[in-house]
């Protein structure tokens, strides 16, 4: 028969007790640093913003002939020839091919998509002037787009002579160069405009915000943040057999994605595998898998991707690091599947709260 | 006396109810009129009948619910309802069938179908004179009303388990009817080449990929746009 006084019992767990309780207090202190803490604004002053809106505007103003040289995460560079003139558009032309150039036309809605991009930079990323440099043995001021987390995010060359923007980086969040493109062979002459040539220019219906929120309510997916370093900057809108197709354009002010949008389905022949040598962000991706584990990209740092769910096909085309694009198509309604319990959680998700 | 039937008289007679005076004359009566003898031998008879049955059954699972209510008050200490048989408790009212039946009177709000639960009670008719002897109950149905019984007792939510899983299969067949595909959807093929030139020319690239099958080739430095 024990002795043991019953009312000590409590006393000596006690100390377990108070153990437990560290841990539960420590493992919420730890859980409270949230992984994306560093996934807000930047803040400080943007002293840089003036040298980038002044390469906007001679952009708009200087015609010259260079060679764009375009570099992906894996440093191979893609050349091609351009042409700027100020009042008719930007003309794309292969280097050393007799391929058709494309020509983007100049156009009110790109001017102010510039302007838009940039205000996007200025309240994502604190813009930084970081002072003179060289680039191809040119004199060049520097700009950075520094993240909160004081990584760089992204760095714009201006040459100091024509005040046009010869080069920029986008870099991801593992520092790496993930999409380049700098300006060589730069000639301030007004260049070839091609005598045949395949043309683009911006949809021409431009959705206001009344137009996107009737949208929005008939259950198209038209956010105006993706994430929140992408936000929508342009949404415009045209019709293929008489349906229409929605193209969303999300930026940081480094990067743009595009997101098209169309209500259907896809069908059960479609080819998932995209055609243009894209491969697989991941390693040994071979296709689009059922879910977002493989996004296919290119050799330029461009990325592709599609799917289907909640009865619109979306589509995805970034020109961005890897991990902004992946955040960006993660953002979007999960693939459907085929099976019994991907239905049943798609009902659930179109009955909401019962 | 001699000339008239017993009558009423008669079912009292039975029942031993007249008195000694009315009882001699009776008995005399029915020595001489053969249909009062007659009508007094059935009188008996039913008599004995309806005593030889035997008391009326409640339904078990009715049962189960009052052991329920009854188990549930003594653990409380005061049961959230009334007491079903008065202050007295169960057992110490009137015997069941005897007053208002269970379920409301026919017509009554809350009444279950508009018949009382009683009368549903194997048993608790009264026996046709002349037909066959009722049953208290049916073997099988008395089986099954055990089996249930049994296994829902041990567990007090066993009902409420049973109902939830009920709605959960409800709510999962309506999900499941609410994801499916709206035959009206129509199929699409994203034009890759056409998003691509789009794509381009927002971000000021050139496109990636081939263009676009459908994309007309014409004159550059036109404002008008390429038709799509």
């Amino acid at each position: 028969m024990s002795t043991e006084d019953p009312s000590s019992r409590p006393r000596r767990s006690a100390p377990v007790v108070l153990l437990v309780v560290t841990v539960l207090c420590v493992l919420l202190l730890a859980s409270a640093t949230h992984p994306g803490a560093n996934q807000v604004p930047a803040e400080g002053a943007d002293d840089g913003m003036t040298v980038l809106r002044s390469a906007a505007e001679a952009e708009g103003e200087t015609h010259y002939a260079a060679v764009r040289r375009v570099t992906g995460p894996d440093g191979r560079p893609a050349s091609l020839r351009v042409a700027n003139h100020p009042d008719r558009g930007i003309v794309f032309a292969p280097v050393a091919s007799e391929d058709e150039p494309f020509v983007v036309e100049a156009s009110q809605a790109l001017e102010s998509l510039d302007d838009r991009l940039l205000e996007m930079l200025r309240d994502t990323y604190r813009v930084v002037d970081a002072g003179r440099t060289e680039i191809d043995g040119r004199p060049a001021r520097l700009v950075e787009a520094v993240r909160a987390d004081g990584t760089v995010a992204g760095r714009f060359w201006v040459d100091t002579g024509s005040g046009l923007l010869v080069g920029r980086t986008a870099y991801g969040r593992d520092g790496g160069a993930a999409l380049s493109m700098n300006l060589t062979d730069l000639e301030m002459v007004e260049g070839e405009w091609p005598e045949r040539a395949s043309t683009g220019q911006p949809w021409g219906e431009a959705l206001d915000a009344r137009e996107r929120e009737d949208l929005r309510s008939e259950g198209w997916e038209l956010r105006e943040h993706l994430t929140w370093d992408l936000r929508l900057v342009d949404a415009r809108s045209t019709r293929y057999e008489g349906r229409k197709v929605v193209h969303a354009v999300y930026s940081d002010g480094l990067a743009q994605i595009s997101l098209f949008l169309q209500r259907g389905k896809l069908g059960t022949d479609h080819s998932s595998i995209p055609s243009g040598g894209y491969v697989g962000t991941e390693q040994g991706g071979t296709g689009i898998s059922p879910g977002h584990d493989t996004l296919f990209g290119d050799d330029v740092g461009q990325y592709r991707t599609m799917w289907q769910a909640d009865g619109f096909v979306f589509t995805v085309l970034a020109d961005a690091p890897a991990d902004l694009a992946t955040s960006a198509v993660t953002a979007l309604p999960s693939p459907e599947g085929p099976g019994f319990w991907d239905r049943v959680e798609r009902g659930l998700d179109r009955m909401g709260p019962l | 006396m001699s000339s008239e039937h017993l009558g009423e008289r008669l079912s009292a007679l039975v029942d031993g109810e007249l008195g000694p005076d009315e009882h001699e004359r009776a008995l005399i009566h029915l020595a001489k009129c053969e249909p009062c003898r007659f009508e007094a031998d059935m009188t008996r008879r039913l008599k004995r009948r309806l005593h030889g049955l035997d008391e009326p059954e409640p339904d078990l699972d009715f049962m189960g619910r009052l052991s329920a209510l009854d188990g549930r008050s003594e653990r409380d200490g005061q049961s959230p309802f009334p007491p079903p048989f008065g202050d007295g408790g169960f057992g110490a009212g009137p015997p069941l069938g005897s007053s208002r039946p269970l379920g409301g009177f026919p017509g009554y709000p809350g009444g279950l179908g508009g018949g009382p639960i009683a009368a549903d009670v194997p048993g608790t008719a009264p026996p046709a004179p002349g037909g066959p002897q009722p049953t208290a109950e049916e073997p099988g149905e008395r089986s099954r009303s055990e089996f249930l019984a049994q296994l829902l007792t041990p567990f007090p939510g066993g009902r409420y388990a049973i109902a939830g899983a009920a709605v959960v299969t409800a709510l999962l067949g309506t999900a499941f009817v609410a994801g499916g595909e709206a035959e009206d959807t129509p199929v699409v093929e994203p034009r890759l080449a056409d998003f691509a030139v789009e794509h381009a020319v927002t971000s000021r690239h050139a496109p990636v990929g081939a263009p676009p099958a459908d994309q007309e080739t014409r004159p550059a430095g036109g404002a008008e746009q390429t038709s799509r």
